[in-house]
């Protein structure tokens, strides 16, 4: 489950990044980046998941838990990378 | 198990790779040459595409922990993962487990990087030789 809600979340932020494409501070290429590296990681557990014969796409009641942290964690991971990189970039400026 | 640890440490290896990287092509730009031919590939800097990769495999580690804490399989005693607690039989479980799913998801990631590294490279390349084109044609009028 968690695996479709990331590429969901990756899908959404391509779509958001080529709409803000002009938009540089927002940093929406990282939110993809960040969607986008998780979904092939999971893509290859749900492969080998399949392989070992259980079915991928089967509902745990933690698997809502997961998909909530991979929304949030990798929100969280995109405004702290953006902060870092707006200020960094800001402090470059000032000197 | 601890599939996402093979990408973290392959993270802090490109980590140290692009600030090297970065730290040779200041010492290059410091140096007055003159202007070189256009390569293709070379508008995009390598310290650039590292730090992509160094996103990817940093961004996919850090999901994949939190799925790993919330399945139990991290602990946030020693020895931190439960199958190494399990003995040797679970150890050799977790390292079969990190040399093919966590080696497996490393190349994946690398691969899709460098798909993307080479697309960018050959949209900018494409887009300088029309450019060029255009230029020649000009001056040949």
């Amino acid at each position: 489950m968690y695996f479709i809600v990331s590429v969901v979340c990756t899908a959404i932020a391509a779509v958001l990044w080529f709409f803000f494409r002009e938009r540089k501070s927002l940093h929406l290429d990282f939110l993809t980046i960040i969607f986008g590296a998780a979904s092939v990681m999971w893509l290859i557990d749900v492969i080998f998941t399949a392989a070992e014969g259980n079915n991928p796409f089967e509902i745990e009641p933690i698997d809502g838990w997961i998909s909530l942290w991979t929304i949030l964690g990798g929100i969280f991971f995109w405004l702290l990378l953006s902060f870092i990189v707006n200020n960094k970039a800001k402090s470059v400026e000032a000197k | 198990m601890a599939c996402f640890l093979v990408s973290a440490a392959a993270a802090v290896g490109v980590t140290a790779a692009k600030y090297i990287v970065r730290h040779n092509e200041k010492k290059n730009e410091l140096v007055v040459k003159e202007p070189k031919e256009y390569k293709f590939g070379s508008e995009v800097k390598w310290s650039k595409k590292l730090a992509y990769l160094e996103l990817m495999l940093w961004a996919g580690s850090f999901v994949l922990a939190g799925e790993h804490i919330l399945h139990g399989e991290v602990t946030p005693f020693p020895p931190y993962l439960t199958k190494a607690g399990e003995g040797p039989e679970g150890v050799r479980e977790m390292l079969t487990e990190m040399g093919t799913v966590g080696v497996i998801m490393l190349v994946s990631l690398v691969a899709v990087w460098g798909i993307g590294v080479l697309l960018v490279d050959y949209i900018k390349y494409r887009k300088h030789k029309k450019a060029e084109n255009k230029v020649l044609s000009a001056e040949a009028k």
